[in-house]
């Protein structure tokens, strides 16, 4: 858990505010090559925010972000060539809504990294078929299902061989009977060793596929274990009532 | 989930690292640089005219000069608010009209609609100047001018409400149906109360179109802002002023109508529906 | 006079009154969508002057009642030493009040795709041009087809007001003038107007859905 160079994502003392509002304090986490990362915690308690300051779609007040080692670039050229390193999943999808499926699958590899049009067309096509949208790929967005929709986000971060991958509620948007076919590919990606920040409410998908699970409420990280500990042992209270809470219904 | 900034054009930039904001600092000071510049032009261009002269502007310091316009405002806002009313009447009816099951009646309502919606309200007010008095029917120019403006508007109001009838979900005429109203009822008693709610925003937008309608008042020499603004001129020699101030009337009139349809909509959550198919004469 | 005897008379005077309506409303059209998109530019730019002022042009210019905006062109600017001629201060006005709904279109456009596009753009490693240019603008273009077709009428429409200054040869609306002062022509006049108007109205109408139809975005 000590900070060491081998460290992939590193963040030292980050804090920011909204306004009065103090939505992370004092932030120190270390992501390792490969790492399975879980963000838990009540909403509002920061995760979404700090999943969102590891590509720097929020900008933070102080401390630092460091990937690979070196700070996260603070704009222009540099910052969209980190971010293509990077793969994001929303909660809300944000397909292009303009472009069919396999464009956007190609976008990203064609524009940023300058892959040929039927190479990015050949490996998308792959992708596809692999998180089982492959038959839908001359579609728009609209057409697919949420559980559909998200998978082909997946793909389109995946196009760009992205060196880790953060996921940002993927799950919390989708109806009950969607959620398992994409947990099933975000647990494809975590046995193939993809370094994942998932911020999520799945407790099956952090007790099976995780390394380590944050628990974070009111900006900071109150405890931090391996699933184990952390789902059968909690030490702080905030957690204890938080898994009441989730196992309660 | 994070208190984002909510506009898009905000959306559209990053958080701004150093060199964007030396970058955006520049710009600030040469557009506010720029803008002074024309700035001084514009008013320098009405010096050297001798516009900024007080005897074209002292006129606008007498009681009787505003009471003049205010009664040209007056007409103006009658002949507006008449031709609300109408054309709300009309259109309500050209819907009604076009939704219901009399087929033929359904024609010849979308046919009305869109007719007027793509008849430049100064022709039809020609019409009424011209052409209906030549056929020896005299009319008082208060009518010359609320009628086909009321008409004018009509069409694009029969359309408002046909959006608000559209938005009312479909559900709630099954659930009517299901409790077995008939379609007459279920139209009055639940699709129309819901619609008529939806549209009010639009409606009111709708009312800017009407008063930029009524500038042509002088064609049939009915006494509304516009026209007295142009006696005016005739007994002050003051050309320039009074019309930018005119101008000014009608641009602070509209802005509050429009302010007060975007209010209208963001107390109901309704959004205004074809506020872009305004015609902006 | 019948419809037929006007057209028999009228006829010429038509023909080039229906075919520089058209012209003025397409030079009106096009020039107001190039200054709607200057002005959406600086409306959306990161620099508050430049955004002040698209604003406050977009207000000033959809509120202002054309026929207002053309006397103070035709009447008032000589005064300040700009004299244009007739037809100059016609187009000029229009593009100008053309130009701030042009706006108004783009930017309902820009706010229709939101947020998330545009920061899963950002994810994927695309510059701020690049979003622009392959996010943005595709998609506020192809969802203001609609409004842009009713803009277009209206501006059609609005060419009405050139009645109001002396023009060779004069627009539609004018030409109800025109023939009334020269022979009893009543209703035959304004019923060739009205066709060709809303003859018009419909073709861009029609083509406006079929447009829309093809490239309308699915939410």
């Amino acid at each position: 858990m000590a900070a060491d160079n081998t460290a992939i994502i590193q963040m030292h003392h980050v804090d920011k505010h909204y306004g009065e509002l103090h939505v992370l304090q004092d932030i120190n986490l270390d992501v390792q090559k490969g790492e399975v990362v879980v963000l838990i915690g009540p909403s509002g308690s920061g995760k979404s925010t700090l999943c969102r300051t590891i590509n720097r779609l929020e900008t933070i007040d102080s401390g630092e972000i460091l990937f690979e080692g070196k700070p996260l670039p603070e704009e222009g050229k540099e910052l969209a060539a980190y971010r293509a390193e990077i793969g994001m999943v929303f909660q809300s999808f944000n397909l292009f809504a303009h472009k069919s499926i396999l464009d956007n699958v190609t976008l990203g590899p064609r524009e940023v990294l300058g892959t040929p049009k039927a190479e990015a067309e050949m490996e998308a096509m792959e992708l596809l078929a692999r998180v089982g949208v492959a038959e839908q790929a001359h579609k728009v967005p609209a057409q697919l299902s949420g559980g559909q929709q998200q998978r082909v986000a997946i793909a389109r971060s995946l196009a760009m061989h992205p060196k880790a991958m953060l996921f940002d509620e993927p799950t919390s948007a989708l109806d009950p009977e969607m959620i398992n076919e994409v947990l099933e590919v975000m647990v494809e990606l975590a046995q193939e060793g993809m370094t994942m920040v998932v911020v999520t409410h799945e407790m099956s998908f952090a007790r099976r596929v995780s390394n380590r699970v944050v628990f974070m409420a009111d900006g900071q990280i109150m405890e931090e274990g391996t699933p184990d500990e952390f789902f059968d042992h909690p030490k702080t209270e905030r957690a204890k009532d938080f898994l009441d809470s989730i196992r309660g219904h | 989930m994070s208190a984002h900034a909510t506009s898009m054009r905000d959306a559209l930039y990053e958080a701004p690292g150093p060199k964007t904001r030396r970058r955006t600092a520049i710009g600030t000071v040469v557009s506010l640089v720029l803008l002074a510049v024309g700035i001084f032009f514009a008013i320098r261009q009405f010096y050297i005219t001798d516009q900024l002269n007080e005897r074209y502007w002292s006129f606008l310091l007498e009681w009787t000069t505003w009471r003049f316009l205010l009664e040209g405002l007056w007409g103006t806002i009658q002949v507006a608010i008449v031709s609300g009313i109408i054309s709300m009447l009309l259109g309500l009816l050209l819907m009604l009209g076009r939704i219901g099951h009399n087929k033929v009646l359904s024609v010849i309502c979308r046919v009305l609609t869109d007719l007027f919606r793509s008849l430049p309200s100064l022709l039809l007010i020609y019409f009424f100047f011209l052409v209906i008095p030549k056929y020896g029917i005299r009319m008082p120019s208060f009518w010359m001018l609320t009628i086909p403006i009321s008409l004018a508007a009509s069409g694009v109001l029969a359309e408002v409400f046909r959006a608000g009838v559209n938005a009312v979900p479909k559900g709630q005429t099954e659930a009517a149906m299901s409790i077995g109203l008939t379609h007459g009822k279920i139209v009055r008693k639940i699709i129309l109360p819901q619609a008529l709610r939806i549209v009010i925003p639009s409606l009111v937008s709708q009312l800017v179109v009407v008063v930029k309608d009524t500038t042509v008042a002088y064609v049939v020499s009915f006494p509304d802002l516009m026209q007295n603004a142009r006696v005016l001129i005739s007994n002050y020699d003051a050309l320039v002023s009074m019309y930018f101030v005119v101008a000014i009337i009608y641009i602070l009139i509209n802005y509050a109508i429009n302010q007060l349809s975007i209010y209208l909509a963001h107390r109901s959550g309704n959004k205004i529906v074809t506020r872009a198919s305004e015609n902006p004469l | 006079m019948g419809v037929g005897d006007v057209i028999a008379e009228f006829g010429g005077v038509y023909v080039s009154s229906l075919l520089s309506t058209w012209l003025m409303t397409i030079i009106c059209f096009l020039g107001g969508l190039a200054l709607g998109v200057l002005v959406t530019v600086m409306r959306v730019s990161p620099i508050k002057p430049l955004r002040v002022v698209g604003d406050f042009y977009v207000q000033l210019f959809r509120n202002i009642p054309t026929i207002s905006l053309l006397v103070i062109f035709v009447y008032a600017l000589p005064y300040l030493g700009l004299l244009l001629d007739y037809r100059t201060c016609l187009i000029a006005c229009i593009i100008l009040v053309v130009s701030s709904f042009a706006s108004e279109n783009f930017m309902s456009g820009i706010n229709a795709i939101g947020v998330g596009q545009i920061e899963a753009a950002r994810s994927v490693g695309l510059s701020f041009v690049q979003i622009v240019r392959l996010i943005v603008i595709p998609q506020a273009l192809r969802t203001t087809v609609l409004p842009m077709t009713n803009l277009l009428i209206a501006t059609l429409l609005t060419t009405a007001i050139g009645s109001q200054v002396p023009l060779t040869p004069p627009e539609l609306t004018g030409m109800v003038n025109y023939v009334n002062s020269r022979s009893v022509a009543g209703i035959s006049a304004f019923v060739v107007s009205a066709i060709c108007y809303a003859g018009t109205a419909l073709v861009i109408g029609y083509l406006g859905n079929k447009l829309d139809k093809r490239v309308r975005i699915v939410r």
